[in-house]
């Protein structure tokens, strides 16, 4: 297999994983190839960890790391004012040292006011580890990166689930875009997966953590509705709980009888 | 390959994402050809159909069960398609005469279970023989299949795959054996909204019973007794596992998914705020 199929392939085995469950599906995939591909196991998950903005223990504060808060193979954290790396394989980092950000259009306490409501929002909402993120959007001053993680990792019933929010906003023209994603991995004797996401786009936000959070309830409510409309209407059509008549089948030499009398009802 | 090997790409299969199975078994076997056939006989993927052009291109299932080369042997007119060569056929496998007359009367009665419980979609059975000599009503295997769809938004595959071994203690009583996988697709993707949903994945329960038959009867006596003792068994099953799965995609993972978000915690939060603002007060007015 050439080295560029190699790296396509591992790619596409690690994008495919669900959140939680990386250090398990390398530990395969190093069992499955060899140690000597380590290295193009490894750039994958990074590259999975800042797509999927995975929170990073830096110092004892959970820190997600994104395309936002990149610098050079470093993250920073503008809260913490720190710039580190990361290993990204036991979400921790690394080589910590100090590193000063000023947001061009957002002072101090601008920002310390938007975190608070950010922390007061998630208390209220979020269950689950929640980590959250207010990042620069480089070239563009006059737009911000709101990010929410919040997980719950439950391996010993074999369940992990991740919800993921992110968010632009632009202070200028007050344009609110994002995106919601979900997902639920439940694998006790099965693999079943729950995926769901939305995109979200709303003007003249002037309040952006109300209207993150009204965004985010009817995204819920939206979703209660969907799992009973599923059932309803898709699953009890697939199999019958019972057949027609009430009463399972009667097995044996009769059993031709169904079709004979379905099709006298039927008219044949 | 080791043992090591399989159970680690058995482990990754059960983690990545159910939807791009067949594509992730595929990657797997280029990263380790020699995991190839292991793979192939034991991950169970969504079953795939092809038409009979010997019974008015009736549809049957295909599966690695009735699989030789890139051909499918059909259950109605035990013929496989693509048409393999003469050269090719000499190898084939086919079950005995006698359990091939056994594999008839089994699609012919979960023909009629298919149509009772999924008012529609495809059924096959295949049997194979698991002894040398020819099959005299004891010693079977088998699978049978279901399978259907609603547009590209849900579909199901179950998969029981059997074992009907006579037991070791009394000539008469059979030990049947199943391993039930189903997967379940459900979608639910609003292009107009943005926005998608998807439940979807496989649960595999194994269950086995020992029933005994009268071997004293007729050999067609014989084998009506063994697709009615199948046959309710894997009702039964399927009931259960309908159970099961309606349990695990609608409560379970949603019960999941309020564990990372729930604006009910707000409103709680709130009520438990007011209990403890109406016990300050409460204190305030005792003094």
């Amino acid at each position: 297999m050439s080295s560029s199929k190699f790296e396509e392939v591992v790619n596409k085995i690690i994008s495919d994983s669900p959140p939680g469950e990386l250090r398990e599906i390398y530990d395969d995939l190093i069992k499955i190839t060899s140690e000597s591909s380590k290295n193009t196991i490894l750039d994958a998950i990074e590259n999975y960890n800042v797509q999927n903005c995975i929170p990073i223990d830096v110092d004892g504060n959970s820190i997600i790391i994104s395309k936002y808060n990149k610098e050079g193979s470093k993250f920073f954290d503008p809260v913490h004012s720190v710039i580190f790396s990361v290993d990204h394989l036991g979400h921790r980092g690394l080589d910590i040292e100090p590193y000063e950000f000023t947001h061009p259009k957002l002072d101090k306490e601008q920002l310390k006011r938007l975190h608070d409501q950010l922390r007061e929002y998630l208390a209220q909402n979020f269950p689950g580890d929640v980590s959250f993120a207010v990042y620069p959007v480089p070239e563009e001053p006059s737009k911000i990166s709101i990010i929410i993680v919040s997980t719950k990792y439950n391996p010993n019933n074999f369940w992990n689930g991740h919800w993921k929010s992110s968010y632009i906003y632009d202070l200028d023209t007050k344009e609110l875009t994002g995106h919601i994603s979900t997902q639920v991995h439940y694998y006790e004797d099965g693999d079943v997966s729950f995926q769901s996401g939305k995109a979200i786009g709303q003007n003249n936000v002037v309040d952006v953590v109300s209207t993150i959070r009204d965004v985010e309830t009817s995204f819920e409510n939206e979703l209660d509705f969907s799992f009973s409309d599923l059932n309803e209407k898709q699953f009890k059509t697939l199999r019958r709980r019972l057949p027609v008549t009430r009463s399972k089948i009667n097995w044996g030499k009769a059993i031709g009888s169904y079709r004979l009398g379905k099709n006298a009802a039927e008219g044949k | 390959m080791s043992d090591a090997q399989f159970d680690a790409a058995l482990d990754l299969l059960r983690r990545l994402n159910p939807t791009t199975l067949q594509e992730n078994l595929n990657n797997l076997i280029e990263l380790q050809p020699n995991l190839a056939q292991d793979l192939l006989s034991s991950v169970d993927v969504p079953l795939s159909t092809q038409k009979d052009s010997a019974d008015s291109n009736r549809e049957y299932l295909c599966c690695d069960y009735n699989r030789d080369i890139d051909s499918f042997r059909s259950p109605w007119s035990n013929t496989y398609y693509p048409e393999l060569s003469p050269k090719d056929l000499q190898d084939s496998p086919f079950p005995s005469a006698p359990l091939r007359k056994l594999e008839i009367l089994a699609n012919d009665s979960f023909d009629v279970y298919r149509d009772l419980y999924y008012e529609g979609g495809i059924s096959s059975v295949y049997l194979w023989d698991l002894n040398e000599e020819d099959f005299n009503g004891h010693d079977f295997a088998g699978v049978v299949l279901f399978k259907k769809n609603q547009s590209d938004h849900s579909n199901w595959d179950s998969i029981h795959v059997f074992e009907v071994t006579t037991s070791p203690s009394s000539p008469d009583s059979f030990n049947y054996r199943v391993t039930t996988t189903i997967i379940l697709h459900l979608d639910k993707t609003k292009t107009d909204q943005n926005s998608h949903m998807m439940l979807s994945g496989n649960l595999t329960r194994q269950t086995e019973k020992d029933i005994a038959i009268d071997m004293s009867r007729p050999l067609d006596v014989i084998f009506t007794s063994h697709v009615a003792n199948l046959g309710s068994l894997i009702e039964d099953i399927e009931s259960q596992m309908r159970n099961l799965l309606e349990t695990v995609y609608f409560e379970k993972t949603r019960d999941i998914f309020h564990q990372t978000k729930n604006a009910a915690i707000a409103s709680s939060a709130e009520e438990a705020n007011k209990d403890a603002q109406a016990e300050v007060i409460r204190g305030l007015q005792s003094l």
